[in-house]
């Protein structure tokens, strides 16, 4: 039968869950502990790769229904080329994050409660990304909420709480709207399954809830992906969580409300499409506009990376508001890189951080202390070039596309406005290049010897160079998405097993 | 009926955004807690006009829906779990900063 060959869509969900409650009862044998998490992490990443193998390469994308209830009634698990590209993306990411708590000093990863919760991090994020029911991705989000709040809760900066209290604060928010969405989508519509709901708004799209449920779940995605009016507790956020989770809050997790938007405009929210490009066209621009603004004003590198963020998230969000095949594919290639790039350069600069005197990410606590981390400031450069987009790294290969889409699309307004903007990038990443790697350090300051590793972040970097010098299965993978995505019946056929 | 269900579930998103806007944390918190019971009666409202017999029961007539409970109860749930994690950072919160107001509430300004 059929639901067997597809269970491989559950196994990236499942392991790690499962993973999480046997490495709770390992609580008491840390080292074992951490191998055991990391090896489930791997093998969970490994599956998502057969996933993804499965449904770009072989051409099957892959849906399973819960309890073999058929689809408008039971829950699908959906496995489709954005699904499976995203979750993709996610695990491999959160594998080097896990690399580097595997190597990290901070005191939070010793906590029996770490490995467990980040694993739950990994679960939550991928059921999120794969989860074929609106209701589903709210539980999945939720669990991904709560273990990032823990997370970070548990931090060793002393005010990690008041920034998880302030996050876990909204994300309740976001979630009262998700679900309020929800019910007013199940009143006029009487189904939650997306295929189902694409279907039957295309069909009828004048229900008087609908336009209320269309904008509060733009306001959960946002509040989700940290868009520009919904950004303010993200940057407190991912300063004061310890370095491996907050290199994963940074890069993949935002990912989450990119991922709500493509699916709305293309295929929950059909008819309403133009309006929400609109919107994010807009949004997008003034955060790019507002990220980069922000950034260039920081004392903290993380924090300027955490602003960063938001500019870069701004820069998706213009994509997928030109809404063209070739945005949608510049979109995902930008969301693919953007992972890849920032956990590496919060992982360096967490790395820099854990070598200075005092342990901090302050610009005043790290001037001129790369000096004597030659390595880590050749990584950061490279990293920071992506960033920015220069050549032969991939960053290039987001802006290349992105531009290219823009003109294409003849969307001469938005794109100089982002054009112009996006030079900001260049003097925040120079800017903090130069605090930590160029200026004469303070008299009688070295770098503390040990530190955290730099396995991952290196793994990152050389990735990021090698996409950029061979960019051509990313660009593939990125066009055969935005091709999946134009035609909505393909998901409908495959939701529905036509 | 139907008059009295909205006004009350209108209440309660009232009073949970009045409390919501507080300076005072905890009473911000109490006013997500409402909040989140109203969407919790909005969810079992929306379901309430598929018919009127008992769901999975062989009377005759046009089963109820039986869905918005399901999806409440998973809500309840969570919301639970959430309110635990609420309670235990305010408490943190309260040691460390020694204040409720939530002006005060403001260290990490870099």
């Amino acid at each position: 039968m059929a639901q067997i060959s597809s269970t491989i869509v559950l196994l990236p969900i499942l392991i790690p869950l499962f993973g999480a409650a046997a490495s709770l009862l390992l609580y008491k044998r840390p080292r074992l502990q951490a191998a055991w998490s990391f090896g489930t992490i791997f093998l969970s990443a490994a599956t998502s790769t057969g996933l993804l193998y499965q449904v770009w390469l072989r051409n099957q994308a892959v849906v399973y229904q819960l309890g073999a209830w058929p689809a408008p009634i039971g829950i699908s698990i959906v496995g489709d080329m954005l699904s499976a590209t995203l979750a993709f993306m996610a695990q491999f990411v959160l594998t080097s994050g896990f690399l580097y708590a595997l190597g990290s000093r901070d005191k939070v990863v010793q906590y029996p409660g770490f490995y467990p919760l980040f694993l739950g991090l990994a679960a939550g994020l991928t059921g999120a990304l794969l989860s074929g029911d609106l209701f589903n991705l709210f539980v999945f989000a939720e669990l991904l909420v709560i273990s990032g709040t823990v997370l970070t809760a548990i931090s060793d900066d002393k005010y990690g709480t008041e920034a998880a209290y302030k996050y876990f604060y909204i994300s309740l928010l976001a979630s009262i709207c998700l679900l309020i969405a929800s019910g007013s989508l199940y009143a006029s519509y009487g189904t939650l399954n997306m295929a189902d709901l694409a279907q039957r708004i295309s069909a009828n799209p004048d229900r008087p809830l609908t336009a209320l449920a269309m904008v509060l779940l733009m306001v959960t995605f946002m509040i989700k992906g940290a868009v520009f009016p919904f950004h303010f507790w993200q940057p407190d956020f991912h300063t004061t969580s310890a370095t491996p989770v907050s290199a994963m809050l940074s890069s993949v997790v935002v990912k989450l409300g990119v991922y709500g938007f493509i699916r709305m405009t293309t295929l929950i929210f059909l008819p309403y499409r133009d309006t929400i490009e609109l919107v994010l066209i807009l949004l997008g621009a003034f955060g790019v506009l507002f990220g980069g603004l922000s950034a260039i004003g920081t004392n903290n590198v993380k924090r300027m990376l955490a602003y960063s963020t938001v500019g870069q998230v701004g820069f998706i969000l213009v994509a997928i508001g030109w809404g063209t095949p070739a945005a949608l594919a510049a979109a995902v290639i930008f969301t693919f890189n953007h992972s890849l790039i920032k956990s590496a350069m919060l992982m360096l600069s967490g790395f820099v951080a854990s070598r200075a005197a005092i342990k901090s990410t302050a610009f005043n606590m790290l001037r001129g202390i790369g000096k004597q981390l030659p390595f880590a400031g050749a990584l950061f450069l490279v990293g920071g070039l992506a960033l920015v987009g220069i050549p032969p790294t991939n960053g290039f290969l987001n802006k290349l596309a992105l531009f290219r889409s823009g003109i294409e699309a003849g969307e001469f307004a938005s794109l100089s406005f982002i054009a112009v903007a996006s030079t900001l990038t260049l003097i925040y990443v120079i800017r903090a290049f130069q605090q930590i790697w160029w200026q004469t350090p303070v008299e009688g300051v070295y770098a503390k010897p040990g530190g955290d590793h730099l396995t991952a972040p290196a793994i990152l970097i050389a990735l990021s160079l090698l996409i950029g010098l061979w960019g051509e299965p990313l660009v593939r993978l990125a066009q055969d998405t935005a091709i999946w995505l134009n035609t909505p019946v393909n998901y409908l056929q495959l939701v529905f097993g036509v | 009926m139907e008059i009295l269900t909205a006004a009350a579930i209108g209440l309660m998103f009232a009073a949970g955004v009045f409390q919501l806007l507080r300076r005072n944390v905890i009473r911000s918190a109490i006013g997500l807690f409402i909040l989140s019971n109203a969407v919790n009666l909005f969810l079992l409202s929306s379901g309430a006009y598929q018919g009127v017999i008992i769901a999975y029961t062989t009377l005759a007539g046009q089963p109820s829906d039986a869905l918005p409970q399901a999806l409440i109860l998973t809500a309840i749930v969570i919301s639970m779990g959430g309110f635990a994690l609420v309670m235990s950072m305010l408490y943190i919160l309260s040691v460390r900063y020694k204040t409720s107001d939530v002006d005060e509430i403001n260290r990490l300004r870099f």
